[in-house]
């Protein structure tokens, strides 16, 4: 049990790193409709072209969190192909919580960008 | 096994491992929708999902139960181990249940008695017990009635303030007549407590100070006698041939508001209109007074309160208040009346020796659990290495001292069901009507948790901590080169050792002190013979004779009882010294001039012709009473030397006079002084009336040639030859009666050798255990010693200078403990001081010479050893 202790501290942080943009990511997939964990992941990779890969020690617990925390809800349904599974379904609360993560992280990626992007002459002065 | 099941766990658990199956499911349609073979499909599904166990095990960690289920692990990983080791479970869950029964009995004990004063009653917190003067540890009545009066009716802090006179008496009517003891209780008695009858009603205040002969029956009364006769109030039953009226029945349980005796039924002050006398004057004192503190008042605030109320009846009555008035009050655990104070005095005192015993037989476990620990270090090395922190094996290791103790505790509440109740084996048969045992509630099953608890913290965590602190490396590279696991290791065993016998020296100690305490109360003079004497109550007054019919009956059992073959002397009294009870009266010497504040109380006795003689009581000055010492003759008193040095100090006190409860007395003698309640009593002046002036209850006292008991059947039929109605009881042999005086002491060395038997047994196997250990550890070494030419000899002292260092340490840290911890016990001792020497040196010799045993066996067994397979042993 105590064996995968480490391992198990490696995936925590990689959530930590992602923490937020992650939970934001789910969020956002969500508003298109009730998704799973494999749809999300195919979801996510479709439209960040392949770029982000989530791995699924950090979507699962992700979820588990996100529904702990009412921004989610989750329910038992079948799929197209017939698979049973759980469907994820963002809540009114979630979509507030969308909204504020959407929110700081646009201030986030505009002060990144001016640090950047700053220009010489300014700098100097 | 699943040790907390927990139906909402299992089911999510389930469920995530379907989310999981199902996220499998679709990767590898989708895969071989896009034309892959199942099989690689299925192999690069699972290689693209990645670790599931750990995916599930993060996943669980989000729902915040996961230490739940982490502590179910753990706990059967430690039951697992203690399996393992059943030598080690059994013997450590044994003495760990036995010390926490130790400690729960005693706590049953206070529980029973000190947290339950008055059972039945509502916030026994908020209530006090008032105290008149000198403060006494078994006082007598304080209060007069209308000093109680007043003191209800002026005072500002108490919601209100009840008071009582416990007496026994007969209930007559049926064909034997019955002793039962009563109270007469003033009419708010059952609300001030907080009681409620089960039938009819309670005492009106109208009917408090008129002899309106109404009566409550206690619940047991009703039960036994009445056979819970659901009419029962209004009807009439006789008592002390008295008719009386039946108006309520107590609820179960309640049995008075004395703690630790039982009233049987209550009646009010005067309900037949005789005691006028006591009920109007101010210097007959015969009330316990309890009151109840107004919410938000502190006793020291209601003890000012009333003082100064009584202060106001002083100054308005110094004649009948003359001596020490201030008030001082108590709460009911250590109330002085009843047998709280006893208790207060016993009890807290047994109970930390019982606490010393679970902490010794924790530091036992400890040691026991560290070599455990030593051996399994290779294990534990090896979890480290995978990954496992220090705080995970630390709580897992602890985790097998709370099993283990959670375990003792079970046992322990078991046995305690019945040690509870083992209390009352303490009391010889006698005439006040204990009702004193221990209790098993609530409080004390928290108490044994906490109890237990503690004990598994400390024999857990220490070893734990010690041993999780060993670097892995050095352990798996190094064998059995860093052996017994380092010196942190033995550092830690040493002080565990030396806890040990640090610990029970006190406890030797103590219980040798108690037990020379007994001895040496056992044999101390009281002061007046107990061989050969036979006391036998008469209830003259309880059964309702007049007082000319009484009188006459006293003359005839005299007579008659004197004529009896066997029978050298007999004599009357209405006291038998040593059975805590005591009657006290104010005295008032003529010519006397009180200091202020001085207690004018004195003990009384009355007595009849030839008492002295029987008792063998020597007559120093004057005369003993004789049969002309009668209701026609001038009062006369005889006096103890205490009374006689303290009134009439280098004067003859022969002819003196002395105004006791209201009548003026001429002292015609002076015995020697005598035990009254205690051997270790400081004496208290006592007088002594003449039975046939001042007599009340008729004791027969029979000085015999033979065994008193002997002639016991023929004493009662002689008393019942004069009247087969005539209660007779507690017949006793004077040496039976006299053992309730020293119950206390019989309590305090009983269980008191019993822990220091215990914790001998733990101190000397402690030791031994410790030492054998390292011996056993070292017998290589011991080897390669002797092969290189040290002699057995050698090999022996190295041994015992090692386990002796330890067993002085300890004896000299127990030895401080011991001689501070003495002088908590030195008001319970008798004959004997705290730190005296013989008892000392001889506890020491003891402790000392058994440790040296336990270090001798195993260095015998090293010496002894062939050196050449001593060095083969690795």
């Amino acid at each position: 049990m105590s064996t995968s202790m480490n391992e198990k501290d490696q995936y925590r942080n990689r959530i930590e790193l992602l923490q937020g943009t992650l939970d934001m990511l789910i969020l956002q997939t969500l508003q298109w409709g009730p998704q799973h964990g494999y749809g999300i992941v195919q979801a996510l990779r479709l439209r960040s072209g392949d770029v982000l890969q989530v791995e699924t020690g950090s979507l699962y617990p992700a979820l588990h969190r996100l529904e702990r925390q009412s921004w989610v809800q989750s329910e038992w349904k079948q799929s197209e192909s017939k698979q049973k599974a759980r469907y994820y379904r963002i809540t009114a609360k979630g979509k507030k919580q969308l909204a504020s993560d959407l929110g700081r992280w646009e201030r986030i990626v505009e002060a990144i960008g001016s640090v950047m992007y700053v220009k010489p002459e300014e700098s100097e002065s | 096994m699943n040790w907390f099941p927990s139906f909402g766990f299992q089911r999510r658990k389930r469920e995530l491992q379907e989310e999981i199956d199902a996220h499998l499911q679709m990767a590898i349609a989708d895969r071989v929708a896009r034309g892959e073979t199942a099989r690689a499909a299925r192999q690069a599904a699972a290689r693209e999902f990645g670790n599931i166990l750990l995916v599930q095990d993060v996943t669980r960690d989000m729902w915040g139960q996961a230490w739940l289920e982490q502590l179910g692990r753990d706990v059967r990983y430690a039951l697992r181990q203690l399996r393992k080791s059943p030598g080690f479970t059994i013997t450590a869950t044994a003495m760990l249940a036995v010390a926490i029964c130790a400690n729960s009995t005693v706590f049953s004990w206070i529980d029973g008695t000190m947290l339950r004063p008055i059972p039945g009653a509502r916030d026994t917190g908020d209530l006090v017990s008032l105290q008149r003067g000198e403060r006494n540890f078994s006082p007598t009545p304080p209060f007069s009635y209308l000093d109680y009066r007043d003191l209800r009716e002026q005072n500002r802090t108490l919601t209100g303030i009840l008071a009582y006179h416990n007496d026994w008496i007969a209930l007559t009517g049926g064909a034997q007549p019955e002793r039962v003891y009563i109270a007469n209780v003033s009419a708010n008695y059952f609300d001030v407590l907080g009681i409620k009858p089960v039938l009819g009603r309670f005492f009106l205040p109208e009917e408090e100070a008129r002899a309106i002969p109404n009566v409550v029956l206690g619940y047991s009364l009703w039960k036994t006698r009445y056979a819970k006769d659901p009419a029962i109030v209004g009807k009439s039953i006789e008592v002390a041939r008295h008719p009386v009226t039946v108006i309520g029945v107590a609820p179960e349980g309640f049995v008075g508001a004395a703690p630790g005796l039982r009233d049987d039924l209550w009646v009010t002050l005067d309900p037949l209109g005789t005691d006028v006398w006591r009920m109007t004057h101010r210097d007959s004192d015969w009330l316990i007074v309890i009151g109840r503190l107004r919410p938000g008042v502190s006793r020291g605030q209601a003890a000012q309160d009333l003082d100064t109320v009584m202060r106001r009846i002083v100054s308005a009555y110094p004649d009948q208040h003359l001596g020490d008035n201030r008030i001082t009050l108590d709460p009911m655990w250590r109330s002085p009346f009843g047998a709280n104070g006893y208790m207060a005095a016993t009890l807290p005192i047994l109970l930390a020796f019982a606490g010393v015993v679970l902490l010794l037989t924790s530091a036992n476990i400890a040691t026991l659990t560290l070599v455990r620990f030593v051996s399994r270090r290779r294990e534990l090395a090896i979890r480290q290495s995978l990954g496992a922190n220090r705080m995970q094996l630390v709580r897992q290791m602890m985790l097998e001292g709370v099993v283990l103790s959670i375990v003792a505790g079970v046992v322990a509440l078991i046995l305690t069901l019945w040690t509870s109740k083992t209390f009352a084996w303490f009391f010889p048969a006698n005439s006040i009507p204990l009702v004193l045992n221990g209790n098993m509630d609530h409080k004390v099953v928290i108490g044994i948790a906490v109890f237990s608890l503690l004990a598994g913290m400390l024999c857990g965590a220490l070893p734990a901590w010690r041993s999780s602190h060993t670097p892995a490396k050095e352990v798996l590279k190094a064998e059995s080169a860093s052996i017994s696991g380092g010196s942190g290791n033995r550092k830690l065993l040493s002080g565990l050792v030396v806890a040990q016998i640090a610990l029970s020296l006190p406890l030797l100690l103590c219980s040798g002190l108690f037990l020379r305490t007994l001895r040496n109360l056992a044999g101390a003079n009281p002061g007046f013979e107990q061989d050969h004497i036979l006391t036998a109550s008469v209830g003259l007054n309880i059964a309702g004779y007049s007082d000319d019919e009484a009188q006459s009956i006293r003359h005839k059992i005299l007579d008659r009882v004197s004529a009896l073959p066997g029978v050298e002397v007999a004599s009357l009294t209405d006291w038998i010294p040593m059975t805590l009870i005591q009657k006290r009266s104010d005295a008032y010497p003529e010519g006397y001039v009180p200091h202020p504040h001085e207690s004018l109380l004195v003990e009384n006795a009355e007595v009849g012709p030839r008492y002295f003689e029987s008792l063998h009581i020597p007559i120093l000055e004057g005369r003993e009473f004789t049969l002309n010492d009668d209701e026609k003759a001038p009062r006369a008193i005889i006096v103890d030397q205490t009374a006689a040095r303290r009134f009439w100090p280098g004067q003859d006190p022969l002819g003196k006079k002395l105004r006791v409860l209201g009548s003026l007395f001429t002292v015609v003698g002076v015995v020697r002084n005598s035990t009254h309640t205690f051997v270790n009593e400081s004496p208290e002046p006592m007088v002594y009336m003449s039975f046939f002036q001042a007599g009340y209850e008729t004791i027969v006292q029979v000085k015999t040639e033979g065994n008193p008991l002997d002639l016991a059947p023929a004493v009662e039929q002689a008393i019942h030859g004069i009247d087969s109605r005539l209660p007779v009881f507690d017949v006793r042999s004077m040496r039976e009666s006299t053992q309730l005086a020293s119950t206390f002491a019989v309590i305090e060395s009983s269980l008191a050798g019993m822990f220091a038997l215990i914790g001998l047994v733990l101190a000397i196997t402690g030791i031994y255990g410790v030492v054998a250990y390292r011996t056993q550890l070292r017998t290589h070494e011991f080897g390669i010693r002797m092969a290189l030419g040290a002699s057995r000899v050698d090999v022996l002292r190295l041994v015992l200078v090692q386990g002796l260092w330890l067993a002085g340490t300890g004896l000299a840290l127990g030895l401080a403990f011991a001689l501070g911890l003495t002088r908590l016990i030195a008001r319970l001792l008798y004959g004997i001081s705290g730190n005296d020497p013989v008892t000392v040196v001889s506890v020491v010799m003891l402790l000392g010479g058994m440790s040296l045993l336990a270090c001798y066996l195993p260095a015998h067994r090293a010496m002894r050893r062939n050196p050449v397979t001593a060095i083969r042993e690795l």
